[in-house]
């Protein structure tokens, strides 16, 4: 069976000017499923994000291949879709206009993407803001907004780049409760990088320890945990075991 | 940039001083005192010639508020004034206008570019230090006295502005945008209308408002020395005869056409940037 | 056999900005050079940059650029260290008294949009062609930047610093050397830059307008004369002038006031 997102001895430095190179990825492995919610966790700088950023196009790597469907990917594509940390909203766009802009670029036309950002702008619980700008958001709203808009384009996999790092505590926690029901209702592939352990325990079916920079795969653990999973699951043994399991199998990798 | 620093600390301390309870002539205090002196000065200004006996030298070079007035509704009244209005203003309008085609599109393809940026950096520099009046004469040889030396004149003195803060707008798109855009397939063009345009914007208008300045004062010096008519020629005829009143009228005039352009700017800006929280102060 | 290579990349890549620009300036000139040999442009219109070179050079060697220089030196200089002295004084007296802020606000802001330059012919007209007039056309132009600097600077100064030095036992003294002077100092400079723009504005229409000496004067007769090799000579001095005064002001800045870097 070939896999989603498949990631083979995958090596990138990056060369930024006025400095020395930066080893970000060496001999990075990774295999997706489909359907499947795999998260990354990892060091700062380990270069999980930059893998992101790699699957989605942005960059390419020096060596190694990185497959989506068995084929080479080139750049972006609307098979695949970002969340980004910063939200990456355009300030002078309205959420509306703000969901619609990945089915603009794709050329769909105007009366027919209303129709479509109006849909997920009720996905994602903004009905109401659809005229608000970004300013008038809270963080939480603006991540339903950046999670709206990569939902709208209706790619296979869904990239997410630290989606929660900026929030709130609990605000974090209410979004990741919403991020499993919207998952569920979209039936996506989730590829999703995060610093927090818990949370990518209580997202996800398998979560992968990298190691420090140049980054590749320490460990995967399979979450065997049973979905539709509630917010009190965090609290089990069950869950406490595999929480200590991997930061186990991080911690050495955190230099301070 | 010192200006809108300015009005904030204007804000701050007038904040202060209106401290409950204290009431009226504090919220009109700072325009009371602004209108005052403006008034005193043209009342002074106005009574000088009835309180002093002025030499008869002097007297060539002097002129008071209601002069000048008078001679402004009499140059209005006659229409003798829309003839050279109308030339300063098709040069000014011209080279503006040209200036922003230009400026605006090289400013962001400088902006966008680092090598071509490297590489016009020498003569931004070196042309935003010299006075641009300083190619007057070779563009009157050039051009002639015609309303073309008056364009390019203009064109020259608004360019940069225009293009500098176009260019420093660009430079300041955020990365993440960016990324977010060209991750959703934009190409270079998708890119600089989605993304770079918009972020510049604040910057562009910024831009705008000094090169209205700078257009101004490139009509009214090249009217001075190169040209056959328009309101700054009127203005030097009318020094060599002593009719200071028509001077000042057309300084008036100028500051007028300024001041309302720089406003229409300011209208402009602020459609613009409904979303925007606060307005940024370049 | 990485190290062997990265050194040469690093200075590449270290000074690229400046290479760049150096090749991108000779680049234009080789470029207005070789256009005469493809093009045969009217000399009385245009002059080539050897020819350019050779009129700077004669004109510096009989003396003639370094007097009209000199001549335009004295009013630039007193019509801008007086508008420094005047705008800094009513500056900072517009930032520390309210009210007289409040008073003459709107005043500058109009005198500052009228292009006081359209009073040239009047104030030629009224004190001459030399020193006095040219010296009064760049006080009134380059006034205002020093007036809204200074006043901003004032305006600035951090509240909070002011308390901290008197609680810790500063003397009024102490409050002028270690907090307002170095506060408001940098905007005054900033605002010198600006107006060293506006005087040189200043002395070129001064002198374009009826003189008969001056650097602008010779710009302007050298036009007149067809004389485009000595004329661009005098324009390239001009430029050269306005470009160490500004970036040298502009160096001054960040040598003096590090921590503004940035800004």
């Amino acid at each position: 069976m070939v896999a989603c997102i498949e990631g083979r001895n995958v090596s990138l430095t990056f060369r930024p000017p006025n400095r020395g190179p930066v080893r970000a990825l060496q001999g990075f492995d990774i295999d997706v499923q489909d359907g499947e919610f795999l998260s990354i966790v990892g060091p700062s700088g380990c270069g999980k994000s930059t893998f992101l950023n790699v699957v989605l196009g942005l960059i390419k790597a020096d060596s190694g291949d990185v497959l989506m469907r068995g084929k080479p990917i080139a750049g972006p594509g609307t098979d695949r879709a970002m969340v980004f940390q910063e939200f990456g909203l355009l300030p002078w766009r309205t959420v509306l206009n703000n969901i619609e802009l990945g089915l603009e670029l794709k050329g769909v036309p105007a009366g027919q993407r209303r129709d479509v950002s109006q849909r997920f702008v009720q996905m994602v619980g903004l009905s109401g803001f659809e005229g608000h700008y970004p300013h008038e958001l809270s963080g939480g709203m603006k991540q339903r907004v950046g999670l709206a808009r990569a939902l709208a384009t209706d790619p296979d996999v869904l990239l997410m780049d630290e989606p929660f790092a900026a929030l709130d505590a609990q605000t974090r926690d209410v979004m990741q409760v919403e991020l499993l029901r919207i998952w569920h209702e979209a039936k996506k592939t989730v590829l999703f990088v995060t610093h927090q352990i818990e949370e990518a325990i209580y997202l996800s079916d398998r979560v992968m320890v990298m190691t420090k920079r140049p980054g590749h795969a320490k460990k995967i653990f399979a979450i065997d945990l049973p979905r539709p999973r509630d917010y009190e699951m965090r609290v089990t043994p069950e869950f406490n075991e595999l929480k200590l399991q991997i930061w186990h199998a991080l911690k050495d990798e955190i230099t301070v | 940039m010192s200006e809108s620093r300015t009005i904030k600390a204007a804000l701050a301390s007038s904040d202060e001083l209106a401290a409950p309870g204290k009431s009226l002539w504090h919220r009109i205090e700072p325009a009371a005192l602004g209108i005052g002196s403006i008034v005193a000065l043209l009342v002074v200004w106005e009574l000088v010639p009835r309180l002093i006996t002025l030499s008869a030298g002097t007297k060539l070079f002097f002129t008071t508020p209601s002069q000048v007035a008078g001679t402004l509704w009499r140059l209005f009244a006659t229409g003798e004034i829309w003839t050279p209005l109308g030339v300063s203003a098709s040069g000014f309008g011209l080279g503006l206008l040209l200036s922003i085609v230009v400026g605006l599109p090289l400013g962001v393809l400088i902006g966008r570019s680092r090598t071509l940026n490297d590489m016009i950096d020498p003569f931004i520099t070196a042309f935003n230090a010299t006075p641009r009046l300083v190619f007057l004469p070779l563009v009157m040889l050039w051009l002639g006295l015609g309303l073309w030396s008056k364009v390019l004149i203009v064109f020259i003195g608004a360019l940069f502005p225009i293009l500098i803060n176009t260019y420093e707008g660009v430079r300041n798109a955020d990365k993440v945008l960016i990324n977010v855009v060209r991750s959703f397939g934009a190409k270079e063009w998708d890119i600089a209308r989605l993304v770079v345009v918009p972020n510049a914007m604040p910057y562009i208008i910024a831009g705008l408002r000094l090169a209205i300045g700078r257009a101004v004062l490139g009509v009214v010096v090249a009217e001075f020395f190169g040209s056959e008519s328009g309101l700054g020629v009127m203005m030097v005829q009318a020094a060599g005869r002593y009719q200071v009143d028509v001077v000042f009228s057309g300084l008036i005039i100028f500051a007028v056409l300024s001041l309302a352009l720089t406003a229409m700017v300011q209208i402009l800006e602020q459609r613009l940037s409904r979303w925007r929280p606060v307005h940024v102060s370049e | 056999m990485q190290n062997a290579g990265a050194p040469r990349e690093s200075f590449l890549e270290r000074h690229r900005k400046v290479l760049l620009g150096l090749l991108a300036v000779l680049l234009f000139f080789a470029a207005w050079q070789a256009a005469f040999l493809v093009v045969p442009f009217n000399p009385l219109f245009i002059s080539k940059p050897n020819l350019i070179a050779k009129a700077f050079v004669d004109l510096i060697a009989d003396g003639d650029m370094l007097r009209d220089l000199g001549v335009s030196a004295m009013p630039f200089l007193y019509g801008f260290v007086s508008a420094a002295v005047v705008g800094i004084v009513v500056g900072i007296v517009m930032g520390w008294r309210v009210r007289v802020g409040y008073a003459l606000d709107p005043l500058m802001t109009v005198f500052y949009a009228t292009p006081l330059v359209a009073l040239a012919p009047l104030v030629i007209v009224f004190f001459g062609v030399g020193v006095s007039g040219k010296a009064i056309i760049i006080f009134s132009l380059s006034v205002f930047p020093f007036i809204f600097n200074a006043q901003a600077g004032v305006r600035a100064v951090d509240r909070l610093l002011i308390n901290v030095v008197r609680s810790l036992g500063g003397s009024e003294w102490d409050l002028y050397v270690k907090v307002i002077v170095p506060g408001v100092l940098p905007y005054i400079v900033a605002g010198a830059r600006i107006a060293v723009g506006r005087a040189l504005i200043g002395i070129l229409v001064g002198e374009f307008f009826a003189a008969s000496e001056g650097i602008g004067y010779a710009i302007a007769r050298f036009g007149d004369l067809f004389a485009l090799d000595k004329m661009f000579a005098c324009i390239l001095a001009i430029m050269v002038i306005a470009i160490v005064l500004t970036e040298g002001i502009r160096w001054a800045e960040r040598a003096a006031f590090p921590w503004r870097v940035g800004r």
